[in-house]
This record gives structure tokens, sequence and C-alpha cells, in this order.
């Protein structure tokens, strides 16, 4: 691990002029330090900050920054209302994990793709100009939607998947940004993964506590039975009425560089009763520009499957 | 009898308290920490070297490379030193993850840090690293150890011509990899020309040989410690290169030197079960005899290995077949050596195990029924009896604990809810033994306790504690007065902690010397004194004293006869060779299959085993729960991924090479039959290690078949291919 300086900020105006990387829980920064994949000359510690906290006020539920992953699973107002963030939290990593991470940090995590955490490997995420082997190697994890020539890696939150299909926000601590609109594709700059400038500190999280949030759920299917990320996830939240899909939310997880909505899904089971058939319209439409490699083609039936079961626990 | 006992491991208390020292945990005054840099191309030469940069870092003592590392011995493959060259002495690579400079430092940190500014550029060529690839060019190679790599029996083609159904399948098996929790460490220390290292490892004796030929050094000046081992599964089996070179440049600098493989180091520096693809042919009659079996198994070798194991002793030695054709070939890769990895013969077994669960299918008989039609009565390599084989009961049994006879062998016919559940059985068996002797020393003290030492091993298995029982049984003491003492090469040498053999070679050894010191204890005791006068079988031990048989209060302690006689009594011997035993069980598998998305639950496994006689039931029962838990990552999770184009692993860490977790882990349900094998000097134990895991994999194979209808004969199984 290079040497660096360490900076424990007190006050958001501190932490931001600073100058330096941000550590939260440092379950991930930490680790891609020691493995030579970031090399922060400057570490920011932000856990003093007064970031953390959750609370429900007019209709929309703030999760502080710091909030730690454990803590806003358990809480009653996250399982009740938004159980979709719950389930997706508590899927994810194990409990020591969950008890040290932050929410803002689960945001920004970087991909689980091995050619990226490996610094022997060319990568144009790692540095750009210097190749992508996981477009003709190992890359059974790999995107098959949204991704590019340049880069295949998946975003790795469960969180974030959830977050997408509420239509949370991210706020920092100077704008507002959709979650829509937060996370970029990889197209030519995999290296810019979101819309955050450098040194912009998020400070929490809202979302919109609706009925439709109340009745949502998240599926994750991976290779053994837990501590492990998704080989693919759905956050789908349902509202019926009269046994028609009166409003719907997909997003999908390890399909995608970042959390996936696909309006197409939607659109297709809008308007009608959640059938067999309807509902495999939908995954078709899903999955309609897919693009898989040599070891992935399974995910383009598995995320399918994967939403046909989610949806048939709404019927 | 103290032997049997389900007493928990002496060294618990001490491992759970963090004081055991393990290798990296010995305290060694002015110790210097090394960090290795390893090579990123699979195969080529170093072209240039720039060290400049380490060299100049904080903390920095020295960096060797292959221009300055001191020129080495290679080790001969007799003492487990396989890969038949060292690295860093000359510029060739062959593979990713070889050591090509080592820092020396005096913090970890500032070794691991300067490690990263070593600048190395190589003329690189294009390295292979698909097996399926280099198919053509398989050969099979000389004999190894354990026999020729191609046999044949009988008549195969006469075999198959009696046949009235016959059976082709091929069977993959990827790479794995050990990791025991405690990735391998050596602390060396030189004085003069003498060497002391704290290393983990699962042999003294081929450590210490390998590294008294590797700097031209006599034995005894070569001392090995290893008290305690956090796993090993075969990966500290043999000895590998970083050892030598910590032991290298310690003595270049006259300094000790503590070298800890990163996570990552461990994936290319301890071996690896290597990748397999497999051929079986099989013939059989409608009653179920099979007459002739054909079973090639092709298997990744390094570039610079000579030394092939066999893993063909399931076809080989499980079922009474006529006719048989079994090969061994080997096809070389541009990957590190491949090793042993626990039960290296599960990979055959599988297949075979599988393969015998279609030939019930297609002969619409039980898989158990069909594998007792095959029963081998005796040694079918050299038609001698077994010492004991109780493989028919384990079925017996194992089926009545498994509830078997309710299965409906239909496939897909077992549902519960919208889960597809499958029963599946297998066959376990291991050889155990057929190893040399293991030397010991018993000495009873004048107070009365005894020390036993071996330079064995005790790897995580109970070594420490099973042998303290024998011995305590033998010399007829409480345990606690008994000491059993290993992991110090200067003790009698001991074989390898591999192959099941410590309970074979080391019992044996213990069991032979405590017998001798009790004779020469009574010898004293009824020379003289309250006992005196009785003849020697008159005499029995127990609990610390010896007593007349038939007045058991006649009687005398250890203590009283030795503080009588003023010196110690001391025995050191190596017992006989341990005679070749063959430890078998039944083992039982129920899955549940989500068939929507095709995850693979496993819900139930039952073992019965026969090891011969119990020597614990608490640490034999770990062994089955392990060797199960193992399987259950075999089968459905574990594999280690090469990248094609650069032949570097890609998954060399916990977080992407998946070993099961509590959740995938369902209860176990184990038992015994606790007979002991007669032809066991080991108080009638065999060993056992290595059993549990080979049934259990074909077990869940098969259950997956039954719950689905589909046979799935890559590994691991994992959801995509049930999809
Ligand atoms: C073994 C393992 C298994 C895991 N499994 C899963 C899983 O199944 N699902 C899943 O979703 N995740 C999983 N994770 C990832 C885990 O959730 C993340 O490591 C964790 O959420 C990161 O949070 P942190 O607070 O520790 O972040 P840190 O490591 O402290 O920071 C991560 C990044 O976020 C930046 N950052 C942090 N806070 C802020 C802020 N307020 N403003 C701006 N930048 C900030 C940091 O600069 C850094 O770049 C796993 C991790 C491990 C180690």
């Amino acid at each position: 691990m290079k040497l660096f300086d360490y900076v424990r900020a007190t006050s958001t105006g501190d932490a931001v002029s600073a100058g330096g990387d941000y550590i939260a829980g440092g379950t991930d920064l930490l680790n891609l330090m020691k493995d030579g994949v970031e090399a922060p000359d400057r570490v920011v510690d932000i856990n003093a900050l007064p970031l953390g906290g959750i609370s429900l006020d007019a209709g929309v539920l703030r999760i502080g920054a710091l909030a730690r992953m454990a803590e806003v699973a358990a809480h009653p107002a996250v399982r009740h209302r938004l159980p979709v963030i719950s389930q997706a939290l508590l899927d994810s990593a194990s409990p020591q994990i969950r008890n040290m991470a932050s929410i803002s940090g689960n945001l920004l995590q970087r991909t689980r793709c091995w050619y990226f955490r490996d610094t022997a490997f060319a990568c144009h995420k790692r540095r750009p100009g210097s190749g992508c082997p996981a477009q003709d190697g190992q890359n059974r994890w790999h995107a098959i939607l949204g991704g590019s020539d340049r880069c295949i890696a998946v975003h790795a939150s469960d969180l974030a998947v959830a977050l997408t299909a509420l239509e949370a926000t991210v706020v920092t601590h100077r704008r507002r940004i959709p979650i829509s609109e937060f996370y970029l594709l990889p197209e030519g700059t995999p290296e810019r993964e979101n819309v955050l400038e450098s040194g912009e500190l998020i400070t929490g999280i809202e979302v919109p506590v609706t009925t439709l949030a109340s009745r949502s759920r998240y599926l994750k299917l991976r290779d053994r039975a837990t501590f492990e990320f998704a080989v693919v996830s759905v956050a789908a939240a349902v509202r019926l009425r009269g046994g028609e899909v009166d409003d719907v939310r997909l997003a999908f997880g390890g399909v995608a560089p970042r959390p996936w909505r696909s309006p197409e899904a939607e659109a297709a089971l809008k308007g009608g009763p959640l059938t067999d058939e309807r509902i495999r319209a939908a995954g078709q439409a899903l999955v309609r520009d897919a693009r898989p490699r040599e070891h992935n083609a399974f995910k383009v039936e598995l995320v399918q499957r994967a939403l046909a079961q989610i949806l048939g626990g709404f019927r | 009898m103290i032997v049997g006992r389900p007493m928990s491991r002496i060294d618990g208390f001490a491992k759970v308290t963090g004081r055991a020292r393990y290798a990296a945990d010995q305290q060694v005054r002015g110790v210097l920490h090394a960090y290795l840099v390893m090579s990123t191309v699979a195969r080529g030469r170093i072209t240039a070297v720039n060290t400049a940069g380490a060299e100049a870092a904080p903390g920095v003592i020295a960096v060797f490379t292959h221009l300055n590392m001191p020129r080495l011995t290679v080790p001969a493959p007799t003492h487990g030193f396989f890969k038949r060259y060292l690295p860093m002495q000359s510029p060739d690579v062959h593979h990713q993850g070889q050591p090509v400079a080592l820092v020396v430092a005096r913090t970890l940190e500032e070794a691991q840090h300067a490690a990263t500014l070593v600048e190395v550029a190589y003329d690189a060529r294009r390295p292979q690293s698909r097996l399926e690839e280099v198919m053509n060019e398989a050969f099979v190679p000389p004999p190894g150890s354990d026999g020729p790599n191609e046999l044949t029996r009988g008549d195969v083609a006469a075999g198959m011509a009696q046949a009235q159904v016959r059976l082709e399948a091929a069977f993959h098996t990827p790479i794995h990899h050990h990791n025991p929790i405690e990735p391998s460490a050596t602390q060396a220390i030189w004085d003069g020309d003498r060497l002391t290292v704290f290393e983990s490892t699962q042999s003294l004796m081929n450590t210490r040989h390998s590294l008294s030929q590797a700097f031209g050094i006599p034995l005894e000046n070569v001392r090995v410690l290893s008290p305690f081992l956090g796993g090993g599964f075969g990966a500290k089996g043999p000895v590998w290169p970083h050892t030598i070179l910590t032991a290298a440049v310690a003595r270049r600098l006259r300094r000790p030197v503590k070298l800890v493989l990163s996570r990552a180091h461990t994936y290319t520096s301890n071996g690896h079960r290597a990748e397999t693809v497999q051929s079986l042919r099989l013939g059989a009659r409608r009653d179920g005899r099979i007459t002739a079996l054909e079973h090639i198994v092709t298997q990744q070798v390094s570039r610079t290995e000579q030394t092939q194991f066999n893993s063909s002793e399931p076809t080989r030695m499980l079922y009474a077949i006529p006719n048989l054709r079994s090969v061994q070939r080997v096809a070389r890769l541009d990957l590190p050596a491949q090793s042993f990895m626990r039960s290296p013969e599960a990979v055959t077994a599988h297949a075979l195990e599988c393969t015998l669960d279609e030939l019930a299918y297609e002969l619409d008989l039980d898989p158990i029924e069909v594998r007792l039609r095959n029963h081998a009565d005796v040694n079918p390599e050299d038609g001698r009896p077994w010492g004991s084989k109780y493989l028919r009961e384990c079925y017996r049994i194992g089926a009545e604990r498994f509830g078997w006879s309710r299965r409906d062998p239909r496939p897909g016919s077992m549902r519960d809810g919208d889960m597809l559940v499958g029963w599946g059985m297998a066959t376990a068996a291991h050889t155990a033994g057929g190893r040399p002797g293991s030397g010991v020393t018993v000495t009873l003290g004048t107070d009365g306790k005894a020390t036993v030492r071996s330079a064995t091993q005790d790897i995580g298995t109970g070594t420490y504690t099973v042998m303290t029982q024998i011995a305590a049984d033998v010399l007829g003491l409480p345990v606690y007065d008994v000491s059993f003492q290993l992991g110090d090469s200067d003790f009698p040498e001991a074989y390898t902690s591999g192959a099941s053999a410590t309970v074979p070679t080391v019992g044996s050894g213990v069991n032979l010397a405590g017998t001798r010191a009790l004779e020469r204890l009574m010898a004293l005791a009824t020379a003289a004194g309250p006992l005196q006068g009785l003849p020697a079988a008159r005499v029995a031990a127990a609990d610390g004293y010896l007593f007349d048989r038939e007045q058991p209060r006649r009687r005398v302690s250890h203590r009283a006869v030795l503080r009588a006689h003023g010196r110690p009594i001391e025995v050191t011997l190596t017992p006989p060779a341990a005679p070749l035993g063959y430890s078998t069980g039944a083992t039982f598998a129920e899955v549940r299959i989500d068939p929507r998305t095709g995850r693979v639950h496993v819900s139930r496994i039952v073992g019965v085993f026969d090891p011969g006689r119990v020597l614990n039931r608490k640490t034999l029962r770990s062994q089955a729960i392990g060797g199960a838990i193992w399987a259950i990552g075999f089968t459905l999770s574990e594999h280690t991924l090469v990248d094609p184009a650069t032949a570097r692993i890609v998954n060399a860490n916990l977080s992407g090479y998946l070993v099961p977790v509590n959740a995938d882990v369902p209860h176990i349900d184990v038992s015994f039959i606790d007979k002991p094998d007669p032809a066991s000097a080991a108080l009638g134990a065999r060993g056992f290690g290595e059993t549990p895991m080979t049934g259990v994999t074909a077990a869940i194979a098969n259950a997956v078949f039954h719950a689905t209808g589909r046979r799935i004969r890559t590994l691991p199984i994992t959801q995509d291919r049930l999809l």
C-alpha cells in the first residue's frame, strides 16, 4: 500500500476542502488500496460528520450518508414502507460488513470485475487505454446490457438496484441528483462511473414513500446461499388495481454496468393482468438488446426467470 | 478405555485463546520481513529488472532477483519438491505468479510497499492454459511411486462383448484450491551453517530434507518446527520454493527472515487440484454385474514437473471389475504445478460413482443394489483379503438413517411445494496407510508421567489428541499424565501428514513404543514390590497403576516403580510400514432445486463410515463433516478460473473463489461402524481424513439427476447448467 495522509474531518466544509478520497466504513476503499487499485495521496475520514440517521418526514425517507447498512436494514419504517431496501441490504455482504459499511460507500463501491481488481491486468476503468480482457476472458459475471467495447463490468451494489426501482434521489453537499441520472454507462469512458464531481460529498439519500414502494421486493440469485454478489437480481414494485398492473417499477442488478431500469419491460406489464404471457413479454423486452459474451449468455435466460419468479409473487 | 471417547482437542484451549503459536506467530528477535514479487506473465524470460525504487523505499534492507539470489541446489522430488526448478535462479518464467523478486524490509508493510516498486520487463510468449486445446498432446507419464499410469486387468474388449448394456460418459472437473485459513509461512534463522525454520508444513521430513539439499548442509543441521497448522489440505505437504528462498536470503543477510504468503500468492505457490477431462466406458450385464470398465483421465501438469500422482485408485480398487483399463494421462499447460489436495481421488471417484448411478437407471435397479452386486470382497488389485471391510453394513445403515426405501426413483417425482427434491447416494472410499512407519519416542519419567514424541504434525485433524489417547491406553495412564509432542524435527522422523496415513503410521508407532515401555516397566514392577514374582501376563495397567489381573487391589503405581528405578524408561522405535487399509462408507444426499432458477441447495447429508476402530468420535466426526462440506463446494461452487489470454488466475481470493458458507451446509448425519481392523497396528484404527469427501460429491450430483432428470457431468453444478 502506498503511503498516504490521513485527515479526520469534523465538518462538511473541512471534508470538502481537505482534497482527498473520503473514507466511511472503509470496507471497499481499504481493500482497493491494499491491492493497489486505488492509491490516494490523502484519505479524508468522514465518520465524525453529522451525516447519520434515518428519518421519515412528509412522505420522504431520508437516510444519512453515514447510516450503516445494518441500521438501515433493521429500521422499522424501511422494513414496512420500503421493504425492497431492507431486503436488498440483508442480502448484501455479511453481518460484520453491514455493521461497518455506510450507505454512501455502498453506492460508490467499485465493481467486483476481477480484471479491474487485479493490477496485473489491463483495464480501461483503471488505466484508460490499456484494454479490457473481460471481453474475451472470464466473463461469467459480466454485463449483458449497457456494456461497451471498453467495459462490461457490472455494478455490484444491491442497494443501488433497490433505490433505482424506488426512484430515490442522491443528495450531495451541493445538489440533488435523481438516481436514474447518477450512474453512467461506460461507453468510451468507463473510468467515470457516476456524475459526482471531484470532492463532491454525498450527504444522504431521499426515497419517496409511496404505496407502490410498500409493495416492493428484492430477489437475488447467486452462486452460494449468502455472502456473495448477485449473478442477477431484480427489485420490483408492483401496484395492482382490479387485477391489472396499475403501476410498476423494475430494476435489475448483475446484468449491466449500472443498476438497470427497463421502461420497455415496465410498459409491457402496465395496464394488464400479471399473466405468464405478459410476464414473458416483459422479460423479452428487457433482454431485447442483450449482448452476451462467451460465458454469460445464461444471464439472458436467468434474468427473465428471476423476473418471472418475483412477479409471480405479486399475483 | 480412553480410546474411543469423544475427547475434546487437547490443543483446543490454546488455539481459541491465541496461545497456540503458528509459524508466523513465533516471536523471533530481530526478524526481517520478506514479501514476494510475482511474475505477471506465464511464459517467457525476464529481460530487465529495476529495483532502484524498491531499494530506496523506507525500511528496505535488500531486494533480491534472479541476478543476486544465492545459487541453490534444486532438491530431489523424492522428498516432495516436485517443481524441478527453483525460481530466481535464472530469468526463465514458467507460470504466472512465480516469484521474480523478494523484498526484505524492517516491517511487513514496508516490504509490501517496496514490492510494488520493483519493475520487471519480460519477453513474453503467448501461454496455453486451456486443457481442451491440448488434449491431443496428452501423454501417459512413466510410472510414479503409486504404480503404472496405464493398467489393464483382464480383457476389456471381451468384457464389453459380454455386456448387455453399455454406457459412455465424459466428465470435466475444474481447478480447485485448498484455501487453508492459515497461508503458508516461513521464518528462517541461521546460526553459522545450522538452520532453524518455523514452517507451516504437513511434512517436517520433506521440509528438512529439501532444505538440507538446497543448501548442501547435513540433515542434522536443519531443524524444522511446526507445532500448529491452520489447515493444510495438501497445500503444505510438498515443499515449495518460497520456503527455500526465505532461508536463502536469511543466510545471505545474516538475519532471521519471515515470509508469509498473501492469499493471492497461495494460489500459485502451493499447487492445486488439477483440471481433469475424463471418459468412461462401462459394460454390464442385466443383473448389474459390471463386465468391463475403461476409465481414461487426462489432467493438467505444469511445464516443469515430472512426478505424476495417479488418481485412479477408485477405478482400480472400489469394485470387483474383472476387465479393466485405467489410464492416467497428462497434458502440459503454462500453469503452476498441480499437486495433492485432500482426497485427490475424488475427481475419479466422482466420475465413477455418477456413472454407476447412470447404470442403475439403465438397468432399473436400486443404486445400492448395483454397488452390492459389484462389491469387492477382496482387494481387486492383488486379490488379497482386506484387514476388514464393513461397506455392506454402511449401505444398510445409511439407507435406514436416510429413509432411502421411501425414494421414488423416477426423476422429478419428488417435490416439496415448488421445489424439486432429489435423493442420491454414492460410495465413499479412500486408502489409508501403506506408508513407512513413523518414529516415536516414549519416555516414562520418574514422576510417573509419559512424554511421547514424534516429528509428526497436527494439521487440525486431532493428532495431538488421539495420540495422547492411544498412549494413555497403552501405558495405562490417565490422559493428563501423558504429554504428546510433535512438530519438531529433532524428534524421531515421521511420515508426512497426508494420504490419510497419520493414524496408521504414527498410531502404530505410539502403540508399539508404548507397549515396549510398559513391558520394561512391568519387568521392574515384578522384580520387587507388591507385584514381585507375578508373571507378566498377570499384570495389567490402568489409571496410573500396574495391578494383578486376578486381584486388582494388589497394585503399584507407575510413579512408585519409576521412582524406585531412579531413572526414566525410554523407548524409541520406528514401526514397520503400515499396511494399506481401505476406509469406506456410504453417503446419501438430498437436494432441493428451484426449477425456475436452477439453484441447488443440499438439504440433508447422511454418511455411514467404516474407519476401523474409532479413536475419538468427536475428531473423527469433524473429519466427516469437513469432508461433506468440501464435497458441497467441490460439486456446487468452487472453481479456479484462468484468464485464457494470460494464463493468470482471476479469482485468487476468497471473494471470487466460493467456498461454502454455513447457509450452504445442511445437517450432516454421521455415524461409524466402529469395529477394529485386525490388520492395523494402531489399535485397529485406519486413516480416515480423505474418505468422507469422496462419496458425497457424486451423491449430490446423483441427487441433482434424481430431482431434474439431468446429468450434469461438468463441475461445479452452478445454476446456469440447470436452466
Ligand atoms: C466480502 C464483501 C462482500 C460484499 N458483498 C456485497 C453484496 O453482496 N452486495 C453489496 O451491495 N455490497 C457488497 N459488498 C460491498 C459493501 O457493501 C461495500 O464495501 C460497502 O457498502 C462500502 O461502504 P463503506 O462505508 O465501507 O465504503 P468505503 O470503503 O469507506 O468507501 C467506498 C467508496 O465510497 C466513497 N465514499 C464513501 N462515502 C462517501 C460520501 N459520503 N461521499 C462521497 N464519497 C464517499 C469512498 O471515497 C470510496 O471511494 C461486499 C463487500 C465485501 C468486502
